[in-house]
């Protein structure tokens, strides 16, 4: 092996051996949740590094079936920063409920490291192991809280239609192998491009539907949606935020290696299905959630809606012509989207879990009374996350979706009228998201309320999600490079 | 342009001032109410040496002056780009002014979270100031929204009893708006883009600007940006929240809402609307100018029943709104300037009567006119202040209200003289609401509620008076002299009113 290919596979493997020296550490000195965190945040911050040196060359591994191009050094970026955030957010809410800190640290970067794998897989069956090295560690997590009957409830349901859905999946890529003969992603893409007439044998139509099913259920797509709102409800809050984001951008990750690299050149037959789906995310998620008390609720649908945005990016892509700037815009939206909602919800999320920072504190609206007194700056920084999830500028949360919009108006046709339905349901999701700041600044805390108190994890935590929001809105030129050479990467 | 970047300079001083504020202690009120003034002051005394410094022939030559340009987003040609002319600068020192009058105005009624309040307040200044000066479409829509929550939380925490619904409905209205003319404005970008080949300048207000986008495009983005603008306006059918709003809203809440933020509806037809979609604006104007001139009576008519005096000025501002959109689309330079100016006094006018109701406000913490009645011999000032606004409303000759509105009518007049008879009944309603009301308040018995009060009914202090006779004067000025402003804005609107005469209007519905 040579050092470009040790050099493409460090980070991956980093998080690996994260994960496991964790658990040594909990072995060597059981219950020292602090030098855990400090263990995972470092790790963490060091394998950020490693990627960003190893940037995204192009590097072929084990016979081209893992690489790492512009798209995986951009994925793997966010990834980590997902695992930071979380690992950060999660002492506080822990530690008062004496929840074990290592094994949520292991877990986690197993998961994080299925993402990454996810993320630079070029072979359908690395592409399953990596789901499933990304999901089922997610079981786990969600009914990490066991002694808490809405937790293993939650977690239940995930794992009875995770597994169902990583089984249909699998049933598509099985169709998929045998209508192209290869498991290969460039292969598959290959034989589909070969056909002289690209027409849909029965078989591949059937793969095809197996797959978009399997994969709508992993982004939490209308009518795929079901698990959602009950495993983020029941979810430690932690554990919450890092499911909205962690296996969505990762499963939107699968979509860009299965769906746009693989099976592209199929694109004018699944792009049907793609408007629809986003059209009823966007409009479902949006509806439902303005009829939601409790918060987490409250978030999960409006994760449910983001899916929908994050989507029409992939719509701009499918419906383009093949060549044409929109196609890559589209990819583009996608990926700056993808970035943007993972810091403005883990920082949404991140609020409620410092909220929770005592026990007993319930995830009702209601529970943020007076926020914008008794807390001066978290109440200001959730506002800020909110506006960023309405669209507010100069947020990260309004960057993105000019981008997909932009994106959806240049492919034009039915996907330009995406693009309509998309900001109609953004003036929606203003009226939820809005009535959060209605209860932190307009309606005052009950009397018996207490003070908030973070941690320094907590502040750095939300210090970092609040700078991402706020300069991925302002300057969004840090980030357009690295998912335009992404994007490129996607289509050669 | 090189040298000093005044404009830009113009919008930070306020967002310094802001993130000033947020490092001083909560507990140091006086100390939070003077710097927040300084600042506005400073903001204000900048746009005066704007002012001092324009050339309306330099930029009658360039089309605008002083321009600045920086790239920001590249990948889309995105600029950060100001620039200022004639237009753009009277309402960039109507808003300089009116927000250290507001700040003024608010040192005594608001008591709670001054801190909070003053940032916000601040923040709104930047984003009125961006929307006037920006020259570059998304930049624009960037300070466009950037406005709104500034004012959503202004009237959603400072505000009324009913003050939650009201400023969600504000959000709304206008966000619904707003949020379609983003679609507009990006396909307007990306039709130029496939145009010309580049994104280079896909968002610069100044090559986009007469362009010549096809009709198909024309008659959809005209659609968009007019329900923005007409929202803001606000043109009836779409002005059901601003009677709530400004009911709810705090007095100098009240002032910024009527004095600029409806102004940037008006700014957005003239500036983006009309010379981005000629031939749309032409095929659209028979129907606005019917949607204006029932605004403007259905304004008057519903104001003359209002119990409330701050509803009743709301009211008001509809039908007086409705000659600005009136002088808009007729296409006629007389009205085109009659419509500016009419947006000038319009500010300076209703602005104080805000003003005037919170004065009362503040002593009898009611607003209904029943109740009021002989404050003309319990409060001789503060009546006379409120009659000369009164009758500046009503368009008085030699005050401010009546050269904007006799300019719209003569140039309504000279295109279509139905209309122009239409709009001329509204002096006559205007003139029924506003003495009626100013008869019920001022004239007669000091009524029962008002001697309840007791001494608490004092006439206005000197502090009231320091942000009343400014606009006192300027309103006499811009009677006497509209030439002052005219003679600023005349270049612009011939151009524009030129643009227009070229531009053959779209058949609409061309998707058919």
């Amino acid at each position: 092996m040579s050092s470009a290919e040790l050099l493409a596979l460090a980070p991956f493997a980093g998080v690996v051996g994260l994960a496991i020296a964790v658990v040594v550490l909990d072995i060597i000195r059981p219950g020292a949740d602090r030098l855990i965190g400090l263990l995972a945040g470092f790790g963490l911050l060091f394998v950020l590094a490693v990627t960003l040196y190893a940037g995204g060359p192009g590097t072929g591994v084990f016979g081209g079936v893992y690489v790492r191009d512009a798209l995986t050094y951009f994925l793997d970026l966010l990834f980590l920063v997902i695992a930071l955030l979380t690992v950060l957010f999660a002492p506080d809410y822990l530690r008062p409920r004496r929840l074990p800190m290592a094994e949520f640290c292991a877990t986690l970067l197993f998961a994080i490291s299925g993402a990454m794998l996810i993320g630079g897989s070029r072979d359908l069956l690395v592409l399953f192991l990596g789901l499933e090295l990304l999901v089922l560690p997610g079981y786990m997590l969600a009914g990490y809280a066991k002694r808490d009957g809405l937790s293993t409830e939650g977690a239940i349901k995930y794992f009875l239609l995770g597994s169902f859905s990583s089984a249909i999946f699998l049933f598509g890529l099985a169709f998929t192998w045998g209508y192209t003969g290869t498991t290969s992603v460039a292969g598959v893409a290959a034989v589909l491009e070969g056909q002289s007439t690209v027409s849909l044998s029965a078989g591949l139509a059937m793969g095809l539907a197996l797959l978009t099913a399997g994969v709508a259920f992993k982004i939490a797509a209308v009518p795929f949606h079901y698990w959602t709102p009950d495993a983020y409800q029941g979810a430690p809050t932690p554990v919450t935020g890092y499911l909205s984001v962690g296996p969505k951008v990762a499963a939107f990750a699968l979509i860009l290696r299965l769906f746009v690299e693989a099976l592209g050149p199929l694109k004018a037959d699944w792009v049907g299905a793609i408007v629809i789906l986003a059209a009823l995310t966007m409009t479902l998620g949006n509806l439902v959630a303005l009829t939601q008390d409790n918060i987490k609720r409250m978030l999960a649908y409006s994760s449910i809606a983001h899916t929908g945005y994050i989507l029409v990016g992939l719509a701009a892509f499918a419906g383009a012509a093949a060549g044409s700037p929109a196609e890559r815009a589209g990819l583009e939206g996608l990926l700056f989207y993808s970035a943007a909602y993972v810091f403005m919800n883990l920082g949404a999320f991140a609020v409620v879990a410092a909220l929770q920072g005592r026990t007993g504190v319930t995830s009702q609206i209601s529970t943020f009374a007076g926020l914008g007194r008794r807390a001066p700056l978290a109440g200001a920084l959730m506002t800020l996350f909110l506006l960023s999830l309405t669209g507010i500028p100069p947020t990260a949360g309004f960057f993105g979706k000019a981008y997909v919009i932009l994106a959806a108006v240049q492919a034009g046709g039915w996907v330009s009228v995406l693009a309509v339905i998309a900001v109609l349901n953004a003036a929606v999701a203003a009226f939820y998201y809005l009535r959060v700041v209605v209860w932190m600044y307009m309606r005052e805390a009950p009397a018996d309320a207490q003070p908030l108190t973070q941690s320094w994890p907590m502040r750095t935590g939300l210090a970092l999600a609040a700078l991402g929001t706020v300069v991925i809105g302002l300057l969004p030129g840090v980030i357009i490079p690295g998912a335009q050479a992404a994007a490129q990467a996607l289509l050669h | 342009m090189t040298g000093f970047p005044l404009l830009s300079a113009i919008i930070a001083v306020p967002l310094a001032g802001a993130i000033l504020l947020a490092f001083i202690p909560r507990d140091r009120l006086q100390l939070i109410r003077y710097t927040a003034l300084a600042v506005a002051l400073i903001t204000f005394g900048l746009s005066l040496a704007l002012l001092a410094s324009f050339d309306p022939a330099a930029a009658a030559a360039g089309g605008f002056v002083r321009r600045e340009t920086v790239d920001w987003i590249p990948a889309f040609g995105i600029q950060y780009k100001l620039g200022v002319d004639g237009i753009s600068l009277v309402l960039v020192v109507l808003t300089t002014l009116l927000s250290w009058i507001s700040i003024l105005a608010s040192f005594k009624p608001i008591t709670e979270r001054v801190k909070e309040y003053m940032i916000a307040f601040l923040i709104l200044e930047v984003g009125m100031l961006g929307v006037f000066l920006a020259l570059d479409l998304f930049l624009f829509y960037v300070f466009w929204e950037i406005v709104l929550v500034p004012m959503y939380l202004i009237i959603g925490i400072w505000g009324g009893p009913n003050r939650i619904y009201a400023t969600i409905k504000f959000v709304l209205y206008t966000l619904v708006g707003s949020l379609l003319m983003l679609v507009a404005i990006l396909a307007t970008a990306f039709a130029y883009q496939v145009a010309t080949g580049s994104w280079t300048g896909a968002f610069d207000y100044e090559r986009l600007r007469g362009f010549g986008f096809d009709t198909t495009l024309q008659a959809l983005a005209f659609l968009a940006f007019f329900l923005a603008f007409a929202i803001k306006v606000p043109m009836w059918p779409f002005h059901t929240w601003l009677p709530d709003a400004h009911v709810e809203a705090p007095t100098a809440g009240s002032v910024i809402l009527a004095g600029v933020l409806l102004k940037l509806g008006g700014y957005g037809f003239i500036r983006f609307a009309l010379p981005l979609f000629p031939a749309a604006a032409k095929a659209y104007a028979p129907a606005i100018i019917m949607l204006s001139l029932i605004a403007i009576v259905y304004g008057a008519i519903v104001s003359i029943v209002q119990p409330d005096l701050k509803k009743l000025v709301a009211y008001s501002s509809v039908s007086h709104m409705g000659f600005v959109t009136l002088g808009i689309f007729i296409f006629q330079q007389q009205a085109l300037d009659g419509a500016i100016l009419q947006m000038v006094n319009h500010g300076l006018i209703t602005g104080a009567l805000f003003l005037c109701v919170g004065v009362i406000y503040e002593r009898t913490h009611d607003r209904t006119i029943a109740r009021m009645g002989g404050l003309a011999a319990r409060t001789p000032v503060y009546a006379a202040i409120f009659g000369f606004f009164m009758l500046a409303s009503l368009g008085l000759p030699g005050l401010g209200g009546f050269v904007g509105e006799f300019l719209v009518f003569v140039g309504t007049f000279a295109v279509s003289p139905i209309a122009a008879g239409v709009a001329v009944t509204v002096m006559v309603l205007g003139a029924v609401y506003l003495l009626w009301m100013y008869q019920r308040i001022a004239f007669g018995e000091v009524s029962e509620f008002l001697k309840s009060i007791g001494a608490h009914l004092t006439d206005v202090t000197p502090l009231e008076l320091v942000t009343l006779t400014p606009l006192v004067a300027l309103t006499v000025l811009f009677g006497l002299f509209p030439g002052l402003l005219l003679g600023l804005f005349q270049a612009p609107v011939d151009a524009i009113i030129g643009a227009l005469a070229g531009a053959q209007p779209v058949a609409l519905l061309p998707w058919r």
